[in-house]
């Protein structure tokens, strides 16, 4: 494997682990957004920022976020489905980017999808046989009877009939479709199954058959798996390792356990928070500054999730309780975001909005133990109330400058644990928080 | 697991030993390597008059060859392939009366136009015998100089004419029996249906799916032209070929044809966006499907539900334009198309005769025709459900 690697890297740093099967690193993938008949570019969705990580063989890595945060789109990359605009991806020490013929042909069969929505994950006109049988057939399998053997014997395995071979897909529960969309990514025998959200669309039991389906091949044919979802109770029972991915980065990533009993990101905090808790007291601690994820195409500077971090890090000059820092914070981004509630919509021009209604609405006390703070947000609401949000922008994000605004956080080299949060920065004054729960 | 080694078993399968490498031959385009070489041949033969065939081809007559190549290697080929399929399709088909009933009428319509000519011959022109009645029927004694029947007496002078089994449907005002103008007009039907189906349908289909799959540029460019083509009316660019070139059916074809096919290039963009980003397209291509590969496997099968009855539409619609414009007159005077005969039939003053009569009373000249248009019409119509129902296998009944 080791000759194979040297082509491809030209004055490249030597990699930690030379038996990882897949390595990402830095991948970006942007989309353009264009303009008019000559499709000038007038903007990127920053889709994917940026992400990296690595599966050894046989090893299931989860990668977990809300619809939106680009788990999808990392997934098509390293499928080449979307062209990636920037980063390296590696298959057992191939650039994917890089392969053509015959060796893309290989990556190919090596490596498999099984979609996420088991209704349109076949093609209605074709038998489950076909379908199943497609693989081989596009992979060179002239044989045909050899083909429809291996399906007959593949469906039995993972618990169909032979017979079903010659029925449709509208034939099938959901549950059914998910086993022939696994024995479909199966028949080539690959050594990476990428699974989006392969239990999205299933309910309770059949999910856990599904899932359990899955875990057992992959422990007989030593398949790793990349699995993506936005449910964090499949990674839980699916993953070794996790990656959390939010607007486009991976903010944190680590061995399953550790992540999810001891979540170190603020964000991979409010992720598990959205899970209903049985203990109404968590709820509080875990919720989001604001509710709107922003616009990938404009994302926020600095640590993509300040807009929203409920552990957003004061400037060093202001002592205030983290109660009181929270609420001036979360007033401060939904102005930004011009997400104001009905009471104090400034967007009519005879507005005369009563400084104590926009107190009331974002639970400001009325005096702020700070004096500089305190100043600041009377200046901001009276802005307000003057119907100017611009000045009350402005007045607030000098205010109250914050690293997590200005700076880009740096993520630990460590491979096993990584967060990418100012609050685990040495070089900035701001300890993590405990978690509890 | 047991068995090792078992050649059935997708672990086992070894790849490296499989090559591989794609077929550039396959059966279809086998076909039409011939069948272009084939007439290719006998167009050359033909050029430097040795005479092969024992008939001469006029223009249109090559333009049917290949319509005919086309239509066997891209639909017989791959059906005769797939018998189970064929056999599937048709047998669903024909479960219905209403369906079996108008793909029953297309087939006999291909036969007789094919095969009518040949059986029934080429009459003169019997002007002795013109306006005969069908048989069982009666015409005004003294329109022709021959009576082949009885002749009865009606009031005062007025003689009639029996039909006879000489000319079971009836003659024109030349003498034609109508049986065989029905024939020759069946021939010109099936002349607009092979040259639509041919040549029409594969442009709309390949442009359709070409833009719906490429998007950008591309689908700019090639749906600001079906904007355009759309605009332009085509009776008025068939009326300009008419006044310089000499009018022939291929000029219609090609007039009507060519700039029609934007609204069925249209509904395959659409209904190829749909499909685009589904599952199996994504599976497919993940799995290094090239683009036509998934657009003959995934696309074109699951978009017949709107393709198909379009398409039939599409012919219906041609097969009424040809017989329009050869109503209003506008037709090679030696191809006896249905519209051109109605015409005749319901116009004796304009037929220049110099007989007075009412439509009515050779009401067979008109009538025949327009039944086997109203026929061929119905029949299209109903073929085309009946496809898309026979395709589409959620549909059981």
């Amino acid at each position: 494997m080791t000759e194979r690697t040297a082509g491809h890297e030209e004055g490249e740093t030597p990699r930690e682990d030379e038996s990882a099967l897949l390595e990402v690193e830095n991948l970006e993938t942007h989309f353009p957004i264009t303009e008019g008949w000559l499709r000038r570019e007038t903007g990127r969705v920053r889709a994917v920022d940026g992400v990296s990580f690595e599966l050894r063989p046989g090893e299931a890595f989860g990668l977990v976020g809300e619809s939106g945060s680009g788990k999808t789109t990392t997934a098509h990359s390293i499928l080449r489905l979307e062209a990636a605009t920037g980063g390296k991806i590696r298959f057992d020490g191939e650039r994917v980017t890089e392969l053509t013929g015959a060796d893309l042909r290989r990556f190919r069969r090596r490596v498999q999808l099984v979609v996420q929505d088991p209704n349109d994950a076949f093609n209605p006109r074709m038998t489950v046989g076909e379908a199943v049988a497609e693989p081989l057939a596009l992979h060179g399998m002239d044989d045909g009877d050899r083909r429809r053997a291996i399906v007959a014997d593949l469906l039995e395995r993972v618990g169909l009939e032979a017979a079903d071979a010659d029925r449709f897909p509208h034939e099938f529960s959901g549950g059914q479709k998910q086993r022939i969309s696994i024995a479909r990514a199966l028949v080539c025998n690959p050594d990476l199954i990428v699974a989006d959200e392969p239990t999205s669309a299933l309910d309770g039991r059949i999910k856990s058959d599904i899932l359990a389906l899955l875990d057992e091949l992959r422990r007989e044919f030593d398949i790793a798996v990349l699995c993506i979802s936005h449910d964090i109770d499949v990674i839980r029972r699916f993953c070794d390792r996790v990656g959390v991915m939010y607007l486009g980065k991976l903010v944190e990533k680590g061995v399953t356990s550790e992540v999810l009993e001891s979540p170190a990101h603020p964000y991979t905090r409010v992720l598990l928070g959205s899970v209903p808790s049985l203990d109404p007291s968590d709820r509080e601690f875990v919720r989001p500054l604001t509710e709107t994820v922003p616009d990938p195409a404009d994302p926020p500077s600095g640590c993509r999730f300040h807009t929203r971090c409920p552990e957003l890090i004061p400037p060093s000059d202001v002592a205030l309780s983290r109660e009181c820092w929270r609420t001036i914070a979360r007033f401060r981004f939904a102005v930004e975001d011009g997400q104001l509630p009905e009471s104090v919509a400034v967007e009519t021009d005879e507005s005369s909005v009563d400084e104590s209604t926009v107190r009331v609405a974002f639970d400001l006390p009325s005096t702020i133990p700070d004096e500089t703070v305190d100043r600041a947000v009377d200046d901001a609401i009276r802005s307000l109330s003057d119907g100017d949000l611009e000045a009350a922008r402005a007045r607030l994000a000098e205010a109250f400058p914050t690293v997590c605004e200005r700076a880009e956080p740096n993520t630990g080299d460590e491979r096993e644990r990584s967060v990418r949060c100012h609050r685990y920065d040495s070089s900035v004054e701001a300890a993590p928080r405990s978690w509890m729960r | 697991m047991s068995d090792a080694g078992d050649p059935h078993r997708f672990e086992e399968v070894e790849w490296d030993d499989l090559d591989g490498s794609r077929q550039l031959l396959t059966p279809t385009r086998a076909a039409v390597l011939v069948g272009l070489v084939v007439v290719g041949c006998v167009y050359a033969l033909e050029t430097v008059g040795i005479d092969v065939t024992g008939r001469t081809f006029d223009r249109l007559d090559w333009v049917m060859l290949l319509g005919t190549v086309v239509l066997g290697s891209v639909g017989l080929v791959p059906a005769v392939r797939h018998r189970p399929l064929l056999i599937r399709l048709l047998r669903r088909l024909f479960a219905r009366p209403a369906h079996a009933a108008g793909a029953a009428f297309l087939l006999g319509l291909s036969l007789v136009a094919v095969l009518g000519s040949v059986v029934l011959g080429s009459p003169d022109l019997a002007f002795q015998h013109r306006f005969h009645a069908p048989y069982g029927f009666t015409s005004v004694n003294g329109w022709h100089a021959e009576c082949l029947g009885e002749i009865t007496e009606g009031e005062g002078i007025t003689r009639y004419c029996d039909g006879t089994a000489a000319y079971p449907l009836g003659t024109n005002q030349r003498g034609h029996p109508m049986g065989h103008l029905l024939v020759e007009g069946a021939r010109v039907t099936l002349t607009v249906l092979v040259f639509t189906a041919a040549f029409v349908v594969p442009v709309a289909t390949v442009v359709g799916i070409i833009a719906g799959f490429r998007g950008g540029v591309v689908d700019d460019l090639l749906m600001s032209y079906v904007d355009v083509q759309l605009c332009i009316p085509a009776i008025v660019v068939f009326f300009i070929g008419y006044m310089y070139w000499n009018v022939s059916l291929l000029l219609l074809l090609v007039t009507f044809g060519l700039l029609s096919w934007g609204g069925i290039a249209r509904l395959v963009r659409s209904e190829t966006l749909q499909r685009r980003e589904d599952g199996y397209v994504l599976v497919a291509r993940s799995l290094g499907a090239s683009r036509s590969y998934i657009a003959k496997r995934h696309i074109v099968p699951n978009i017949t539900n709107t393709l198909v009855p379009a398409i039939f539409h599409l012919l219906a619609l041609l097969v009424l334009v040809e017989a329009g414009v050869a109503f209003l007159g506008f037709h090679h005077i030696e191809l006896y198309s249905w519209g051109s005969t109605m015409q005749e039939g319901l116009d004796p003053h304009f037929s220049g005769i110099g007989l007075e009569m009412h439509p009515h009373e050779i009401w067979w000249v008109s009538t025949f025709p327009a039944i086997a248009l109203t026929l061929t019409l119905a029949s299209l119509k109903l073929v085309g459900d009946g496809v898309r129902d026979a395709l589409d296998p959620r549909d059981d009944h």
